[in-house]
């Protein structure tokens, strides 16, 4: 029978929330499930209100879902602000002494099972048994995971952990939920990951080297998972003083002949706008990745959106060309993250990935596999390239506006760069006819990087209406367009992941056939819509905007889908 | 043999007639020719101002990059191939404003650099405003009625947060100087060197006088540069005659000697390797 329960793990920051969620996650992975989860949480370590939300599956799930099946309330205040949302036949489990009265209630006597266990602090622990207990999962699968989990940590604290779930497990007197761990095959080329980790893959596959941060949330997360890899490959990771060292490092780095890239968020970004401007002007290949959170300013530090595609595609002063990404799931998460890296070398130019809060912080379980490339291919000139090293010129014009690049103090041609306008030589020039071939020269890539551009990814495309997104709200968008078709609505979806250069035709073709398409956007100026209307000339018939820095749930869009549709 | 002719450049000169920054570069270029260093061996980075152009002046690798940025860039350059000479030309603008964190963090790190500052306590290519350096009272056209803001010491300042290898020279004396700029590209480690540099156009006329009346070059009877205490004590106080030559020198573990990735050669010379991504992304 197929299923899709929904279970909503919260509690106060410090309550050991995330742990409840990845024990419940990697068991339905590992027992061959579709496991979507979203982390939501605070900008604040220790109390407020914060949950995991994991949405389980026998078949792929790529959104999370509204309606919740299991409610663990950590803390009363969990039980108070979600409860409207269990079904019916939901489960709430609750602290046994919490004096609430509720049908769905299920009091679990947390505290002390965790006391038993050895100590308070395994009462997440606990609260992970009894959910896995309900939905019937092998006891020792459980421990498996758990050994796995606290494989670093001492004996002691494993066996506490493996009698807390193990108490917790022993509680539940029978599932609530049959058939869910009997079907599951437990196939191997699964993957469970977060988006910031399919970045930070997607950044090695394409022979990233050098990273440079400054910590700032979301983005943190993938430089974290660059870390984690230093002592395997040749890769160092660096915390810069501030967001402009960090960028700068990786235009030195770069320059000085390996991939380099950086991570951060909105305000970040703002702080790296000069340097993007000096990676175009020198035509140095760099990775910036933006995590986008709600702003302006700090915002909301701990949430989504997806309000910077304007500012990205603008940033810095004067006009030059880069590549702007958005990601639409995990594995187009590293693809677009390795695609990214070959692409702004190949140009010579900045590429920037829209990440957000949600796609970084999320767990997704992926079918499509990562692979590695055998070889990763280069685009440096040396000097049996070069016909006279001697007088190398690094902004040498050519028709495709991208010159051979030299490496400095790898051979005999001297580089010279500049973030002053320059000739072909590198060397200041302020020459009026100077200036415009080097302008000319560095617009001339547009044509070719335009080509590389990947149309937008098509769902129903012959429908009389769609609905048009970007980057991570894909799967809540094509789930919308499944409630509705089931509705009998003739509705079809467009979601882009390359956004600059604009790929103004392929947009064009889909988007025409339609009677009428809506923007679907987390920001509140219908951002890519503006888009749109700039480059082809479409209007949008309407917009379903959501800008509370939470991700979409389908039926949000869908209901909204409705409205419009009225 | 590589000689002075070797390190000029062909690119036409930008400074004003007399400027002190003819000192530095000259100094540089026999500074490299002693140490048989070639124009292809070598790396410039730059920030902004007139002394962020002085790579454009030399024969060499360039990068003249964003005001205030050319320590985080060059640490970059520095991190991607640690068997890079890289000098960073820059002034005190440049450095002890626009870039000032960068500074502080660079010599954190100790990272192998060698950082020349062209400090004249003024802003020349935006027509002469304080500088961090300027004394209480400098009058300009934007300090109308003096600098009010007590001048940055920048050897204090150095010394403060541990450098291995800090200097003051002086652009009018470029023997003494390419001794200095030598040393500092053998020292392993974050060097600088910050160089006194006249503004013939917005310092006081008989600038080029007062210095050579002023400067004391420090000699072995005077100083012992592994003598950290006398060294602060020399950079604290404000005397008659400015001590150049070097405060304070001593290695210790850089940047790139103790990152294990960087211990079997450069990251730039290492070759990409799918079968240990296999593992590495196994692992999961």
């Amino acid at each position: 029978m197929p299923f899709d329960i929904t279970i909503k793990i919260g509690g106060e920051a410090g309550q050991g929330i995330q742990t409840v969620g990845s024990l419940l996650s990697w068991v339905c992975q590992r027992a061959g499930l579709y496991v979507m989860a979203i982390n939501d949480f605070e900008s604040r370590i220790r109390g407020g209100h914060s949950f995991i939300q994991i949405r389980i599956s026998d078949r792929p799930v790529h959104a999370p879902h509204h309606a919740i099946d299991i409610l663990v309330a950590m803390d009363q205040n969990t039980y108070r602000l979600h409860k409207n949302d269990v079904v019916s036949s939901g489960i709430i489990l609750i602290e046994e002494d919490a004096n609430i009265k509720d049908d769905k209630l299920k009091g679990v006597p947390f505290e002390k099972l965790a006391q038993d266990a050895g100590g308070k602090i395994t009462s997440n622990t606990v609260a992970a048994g009894v959910c896995l207990a309900l939905l019937g999962a092998p006891k020792q699968l459980i421990d498996e995971v758990l050994t796995q989990r606290f494989a670093a940590k001492s004996k002691k604290i494993l066996d506490m952990n493996l009698k807390a779930s193990g108490l917790g497990y022993q509680f539940v007197e029978a599932a609530a939920f049959e058939g869910v761990f009997t079907g599951g095959s437990g196939k191997s080329s699964r993957r469970l990951l977060e988006g910031s980790e399919a970045i930070a893959m997607g950044a090695l596959a394409a022979d990233c080297r050098f990273g440079a941060f400054y910590p700032m949330s979301p983005a943190t997360g993938i430089m974290g998972h660059l870390v984690e890899q230093m002592d395997h490959i040749p890769l160092v990771v660096e915390q810069a003083e501030d967001e402009i060292a960090a960028v700068n490092m990786v235009i030195g780095a770069a320059f000085a002949g390996v991939r380099a890239m950086t991570a951060t968020s909105g305000g970040g970004f703002c702080l790296m706008t000069e340097a993007v401007g000096l990676a175009a002007i020198t035509e140095t290949p760099v990775v910036i990745v933006n995590a986008q959170r709600p702003g302006p300013a700090t915002g909301l530090p701990t949430r989504t959106a997806q309000a910077d595609l304007l500012f990205v595609i603008h940033a810095s002063q004067d006009e030059f060309p880069r590549f702007v990404f958005a990601p639409r799931n995990v594995h187009d998460a590293y693809a677009a993250t390795a695609r990214a890296f070959h692409l702004a070398d190949k140009y010579q130019v900045p590429a920037i990935i829209m990440a957000d809060q949600y796609l970084c912080d999320s767990w997704f379980t992926t079918e499509q596999s990562f692979e590695i490339p055998s070889a990763v291919k280069l685009y440096y000139a040396t000097d049996e390239d070069l016909e006279n090293p001697s007088d190398y010129r690094r902004f040498k014009v050519t028709e495709s506006g991208v010159s051979p690049r030299a490496l400095p103090c790898r051979g005999k041609a001297l580089v010279v760069v500049c973030s002053d306008e320059h000739s072909e030589d590198g060397h200041i020039t302020e020459d009026s006819t100077e200036r415009i071939k080097m302008v000319d020269k560095r617009n001339a890539k547009l044509k070719d990087m335009r080509k590389e551009m990947q149309a937008p990814e098509v769902y129903f495309g012959d429908s009389d209406i769609l609905l048009v997104g970007w980057g991570s709200t894909q799967g809540a968008i094509q789930e919308a367009v499944d409630i509705l078709r089931a509705d009998g609505k003739n509705v079809g979806s467009v979601t882009f992941g390359d956004l600059w250069p604009f790929p103004i035709q392929l947009a064009t073709e889909v988007l025409q056939k339609a009677r009428a398409f809506f923007m679907v956007e987390q920001n509140s100026g219908a951002q890519l819509g503006q888009i749109i209307q700039m480059q082809t000339g479409l209007n949008a018939g309407g917009a379903i905007l959501k800008y509370d820095g939470r991700p979409f749930f389908p039926i949000e869009i869908a209901k909204d889908t409705q409205q419009h549709l009225r | 043999m590589v000689s002075i002719k070797d390190y000029e450049s062909d690119y036409a000169n930008q400074w004003c007639p007399g400027c002190g920054n003819f000192g530095i570069l000259k100094a540089m270029q026999e500074a490299l020719v002693q140490l048989k260093i070639l124009p292809h061996q070598i790396l410039v980075v730059s920030g902004i101002g007139q002394a962020a152009k002085t790579p454009h002046f030399l024969k060499c690798n360039c990068f003249h990059s964003l005001h205030g940025r050319a320590l985080p860039l060059a640490t970059g350059a520095k991190v991607a191939n640690h068997e890079l000479t890289i000098i960073v030309n820059t002034g005190d603008g440049d450095c002890y404003a626009e870039g000032g964190n960068h500074l502080l963090h660079a010599i954190r790190r100790n990272i192998d650099l060698t950082v020349l500052v062209h400090n004249n306590s003024v802003y020349g290519l935006t027509r002469g405003q304080a500088s961090p350096t300027a004394q209480i009272g400098m009058v300009t056209k934007m300090q109308q009625k003096g600098v009010i803001n007590t001048p940055l010491k920048p050897i204090l300042l150095a010394l403060s947060l541990g450098a291995g290898f800090v200097a003051r020279g002086f652009s009018g004396d470029s023997q003494h100087l390419s001794e200095l700029i030598r040393a500092g590209i053998q020292h392993k480690g974050f060097s600088i060197i910050d160089i006194l540099q006249p503004c013939v156009s917005f310092n006081p006329k008989d600038i080029y006088q007062w210095y050579k009346q002023h400067v004391n070059p420090l000699d072995d009877s005077q100083h012992d540069p592994g003598d950290y205490e006398k060294a602060l004590m020399m950079a604290t106080r404000d005397e008659s005659k400015i001590p150049i030559g070097i405060f304070f020198q001593k290695e210790k573990p850089n940047f790139t000697d103790q990152i294990a990735a960087l211990s079997d050669g450069p990251l730039v010379s290492k070759k990409f390797n799918p079968d240990r991504l296999e593992s590495v992304f196994g692992r999961r």
